[in-house]
């Protein structure tokens, strides 16, 4: 038993089944992501746990109450909304402590759990304005004030950056994370920016088609994808999806890639099991940051595998500069230092860490367990 | 007023442009026409008008007219004049705006922010009452109104007009509250405001002018109603557009034009009014009726 | 709904609010429109004259009616007044419109006349062009009066020209409303998009006519809507202005409806002329609406 329990939930719109048995166990404390594209399920699963939208099966449990069924405001919750959802006709102040009076708190106390809030998040001195007045990032914090002055079980945050610029974003980005960890509050946070679900969780669920794809630390994520979809999904750029021939050489088992001329090379695996592959098509993942120049090369890494390939285009972005080129017919991006010697048209050796490279089953496009 | 006032990138030579003035202008005179004609006349004594005066700015200024329409004028049997209906169609149009305007404000908040199964269709239903000829309902109306112990009487009318009212005032509504973002309910409700407080405190605060343009359209319509006011009135429940018609169309005594056209004035300058001081609203109000979204 | 055992009382209160909110409304429309409907088609099929009565007759109210000439004239008219009405508005609405939209000074003022007359009742508009028109007192006597002594306009009294008065009224009155919509539909159309026709070439009578009009397709659509609505509701105008004569020569099927049901004891009748009415207006308006509201969704 969990802090907070979604135990096979699901959620149909009439005979649509939008939400397929979702199963997580969120312990206190924890910061769980939920991220996947735009209608993956992910809000509507969050206004689930919220209790905005009806369980049609299954459970959701907090602190092992049941709460379908539950009105919102007797959940013990606090959301924050992408619009932040500010009350237009209230202050601040009142905006903070409008959860408070509605749950019949004396004012005196009201006063006092909205001022230790505002000094928390360093809105003091906006208390008597209208959300109007206020910029992108102060309403950010109002909408966290509101939420923390509750002192809520669990907080749900629902694309809480996803209206705020750049900088700001990165700003706050580290805001909430720091909140999370000098409060020690559980957290469930909704987002379709990969970067925000890796840096800010301590647990991710990629959601993909109303599935829970994969459930894990931002680390085993990364890593170890559960299939091309989060691959793909999680990471900038995306893990290049390389179709590939399994083949014995040396007694080791290799993956036979064509070049940009149709010659093929082969790159040897750090896992052993590939070899009941023999023979066979997959698909190989490799993350653009592992196809370095001969110099960056991880020198931890025991499996450094080189190629020479023709250059495409370069697209230098400051710290690093990311050369595209065609391996397995497919585009490839490799990431390199900015100062490699690179130029597009001419032919380069690659140096690709085959102890980070993954495998997939082209058939069920699951990764192939090491 | 409500058209968006962009400004076109056509652009229009200078002959053109003096005869589109031209035309604009003929199109001033032509609306203003009946208004000139009813306000002159209703300032001059009769034989100036009968004399083939029409046209012409009084000779002699009297408000005689305005005095004899408003407190003695002869309609139906009663030399009453227009008072009293004056003050029959303000006690029936008071409560019936207000009434509508209620309704119609929680409809639209529990069309939009509390959507179930088939709401759409009985919104549909509700909002195809507004449009349907009114003679269709007469009979069974005045039966109802019998038997409600209200036939004559101002209530009746109030109900008939809140009846056939909330259709438009729950459009209205409806359309304001669709685009007031879903979210700030639900963080209410999340804060653990109720049914009743989400709508007081969330979403009344911010209904001026929509509240504004339903209160101005169903004050225009009822106060301009004819149909159900000759319908379902008493003698002493006739709303002014009744009482008028009765007086202008009084085939006994010599036809008293300019007290006729003093009258039509009286009934007029209520909505009169608050077009001038509110045509934005009233602009908006009959365009949401039409064009929606 | 898996388990509302743990519903609480005032959760499961909230979940019915809303429809106990709406349903007042609900059954006030239910009754007094639906059912009132259902029981004036009922009274079409009866013997009713003065009062309700139940005696069913079949569909011979529907053809006695058919039999009128009074009917025949109320529809002949209705005919005439509405494809006048309706033309006449959507042209001048549109033109008015498209005038007003060459960045005219004043253009607030001019609106503001052009559309106070929709604010205006019926009865009072008809008032004011009743005598206006009336060749007594009104513009006949008053061109006599300035010299033109062989000038005749007699339209309002006379049988063959009379329903034209009604149309001029009507058009006076509801023109403006239309030359608002068109408005805000040309003011609804992209100024970039005029832009790169003008770079194309197009001349202002070709922007308008092959680009801008066609867009006013939804305009037109609300116009008609509305228009031939309000046209099949016309009842208040003809009664201030003409009563329905000369004769019955500006009878329609609204006034029709009330003197034979209110006046001339014939409640059988002018129940089903209101079941006529009902039906052509639920012609246009129920796919006006289903589209407007699906288009929502």
């Amino acid at each position: 038993m969990g802090f907070l329990d979604i135990d096979n939930t699901t959620k149909s719109y009439g005979a649509v089944e939008v939400l397929h048995k979702v199963d997580i166990s969120v312990e206190e404390g924890e910061f769980l992501v939920l991220v996947g594209p735009s209608g993956c399920g992910k809000s509507t699963l969050l206004n689930m746990i919220a209790g905005l939208e009806e369980i049609t099966s299954g459970e959701i449990r907090i602190k092992d109450q049941v709460m379908n069924g539950v009105h919102p405001s007797k959940r013990n919750i606090a959301m924050v909304f992408q619009s932040y959802a500010l009350y237009p006709n209230m202050t601040v102040g009142q905006n903070i402590t409008f959860g408070l009076e509605m749950h019949g708190v004396p004012k005196p106390e009201r006063e006092k759990a909205m001022h230790e809030v505002a000094a928390l998040l360093q809105i003091d001195k906006l208390l008597d304005r209208k959300p109007g007045a206020l910029s992108g990032g102060q309403r950010q914090r109002v909408a966290m004030g509101r939420a923390l002055v509750r002192n809520p079980d669990v907080f749900l945050f629902d694309e809480p950056l996803s209206n705020l610029d750049a900088k700001l974003r990165v700003d706050m980005r580290t805001e909430i994370k720091k909140l999370h960890q000098n409060l020690g509050t559980t957290i469930v946070y909704v987002t379709h920016d990969q970067i925000e679900a890796l840096t800010l969780s301590t647990r991710i669920a990629v959601m993909n088609g109303g599935y829970v794809q994969q459930l894990g630390t931002p680390q085993e994520i990364y890593d170890k994808p559960a299939n091309i979809f989060v691959a793909t999904f999680m990471g900038s750029p995306a893990m290049n999806v390389i179709p590939a021939k399994v083949e014995i050489e040396n007694g080791r088992p290799v993956a036979c890639v064509a070049l940009h001329d149709g010659t093929v090379t082969t790159l040897p695996f750090s896992q052993d099991n590939m070899a009941e592959w023999q023979g066979k098509d997959i698909l190989l993942g490799v993350r653009p940051e592992t196809i370095t120049d001969e110099d960056a090369a991880d020198r931890k890494s025991k499996n450094i595998a080189h190629l020479t390939n023709r250059v495409v285009v370069t697209e230098p972005a400051g710290s690093d500069t990311f050369v595209s080129m065609t391996l397995g017919n497919r585009d490839v991006i490799a990431r390199m230092r900015s100062d490699a010697e690179v130029r597009p048209g001419a032919d380069f050796t690659f140096a690709v860490n085959m102890e980070k490279a993954v495998a997939f089953d082209p058939a069920t496009e699951k990764r192939i367990p090491a | 007023m409500s058209v968006a006032s962009q400004d076109t990138a056509i652009r229009t030579g200078r002959v053109t442009r003096m005869l589109i003035y031209l035309v604009l202008l003929l199109f001033v005179l032509f609306y203003m026409l009946p208004l000139y004609v009813m306000l002159v006349n209703s300032v001059k004594p009769l034989n100036e008008i009968t004399g083939g005066g029409m046209m012409n700015l009084p000779q002699v200024f009297t408000l005689e007219p305005w005095a004899k329409a408003w407190s003695s004028a002869q309609i139906g049997v009663e030399p009453t004049g227009l008072r009293p209906y004056f003050w029959n169609s303000i006690s029936m149009v008071v409560p019936a705006v207000a009434i509508s305007t209620v309704l119609g404000a929680l409809n639209g908040y529990v069309l939009t922010k509390w959507r179930f199964k088939y709401d759409t269709i009985l919104f549909g239903l509700m909002l195809f009452a507004c449009f349907i000829p009114f003679q269709i309902v007469l009979i069974p109306m005045a039966r109802m109104l019998g038997l409600m112990g209200m036939a004559g009487s101002v209530w009746g009318l109030v109900l008939v007009h809140v009846v056939y009212g909330i259709g438009f005032t729950t459009l209205y509504f409806r359309n304001y509250y669709a685009v007031f973002p879903t979210e700030l309910v639900r963080a209410a409700q999340i804060d653990g405001a109720g049914f009743f407080q989400i709508f007081w405190r969330i979403l009344l605060p911010s209904s001026g002018p929509i509240a504004v343009v339903s209160i101005i359209w169903q004050f225009t319509n009822i106060w301009n109603d004819f149909l159900f006011g000759a319908s379902f009135a008493g003698p002493t429940s006739q709303p002014m557009t009744v009482a008028l018609n009765n007086l202008v169309q009084s085939s006994t005594g010599v036809k008293e034009y300019n007290v006729h056209f003093a009258g039509a004035i009286l009934a007029a300058l209520p909505t009169l009014l608050v077009y001038i001081v509110a045509g934005r609203y009233f602009v908006r109000g009959l365009m949401s009726g039409s064009v929606k979204g | 709904m898996a388990s509302n055992a743990h519903a609480d009382f005032r959760s499961r209160l909230q979940v019915w609010l809303p429809k106990l909110v709406l349903s007042p409304s609900l059954a006030m429309v239910l009754v007094f429109v639906y059912g009132f409907i259902i029981f004036s088609v009922y009274l079409s099929f009866t013997d009713s004259r003065l009062l309700p009565s139940y005696g069913w007759v079949g569909w011979e109210n529907y053809s006695k009616l058919w039999r009128l000439s009074h009917w025949e004239i109320s529809l002949t008219n209705m005919g005439v007044f509405a494809v006048l009405y309706i033309g006449i508005c959507s042209i001048l609405g549109l033109g008015l419109a498209i005038f007003l939209d060459q960045k005219i000074r004043g253009e607030g003022f001019i609106r503001t006349i052009y559309l106070y007359p929709m604010a205006l009742s019926f009865i009072v508009t008809g008032t004011a062009w009743k005598w206006f028109l009336d060749p007594g007192i009104g513009l006949e006597n008053v061109m006599q009066s300035w010299g033109w002594t062989g000038f005749e306009f007699d339209w309002i009294k006379n049988r063959d020209f009379a329903i034209y008065t009604v149309v001029l009224a009507a058009v006076w009155q509801t023109s403006g409303f239309v030359m608002a919509m068109f408005l805000a539909g040309l003011r609804g159309i992209d100024n970039e998009m005029l832009k790169a026709a003008q770079m194309d070439g197009a001349s202002n009578w070709n922007l308008y006519r092959r680009i801008i009009i066609p867009q006013l397709r939804p305009a037109f659509l609300s116009a008609f809507v509305i228009l031939s609505h309000l046209a099949i509701k016309t009842f208040d105008l003809v009664i201030a202005l003409t009563g329905g004569g000369p004769g019955r020569a500006t009878e329609l099927p609204a006034t029709f409806m009330y003197s034979y049901t209110f006046t001339r004891n014939q409640m059988g009748i002018g129940a089903a002329s209101a079941v006529i009415m009902l039906m052509t207006i639920a012609a246009i308006m129920i796919p006006y609406l289903y589209a407007e509201l699906r288009e929502k969704k």
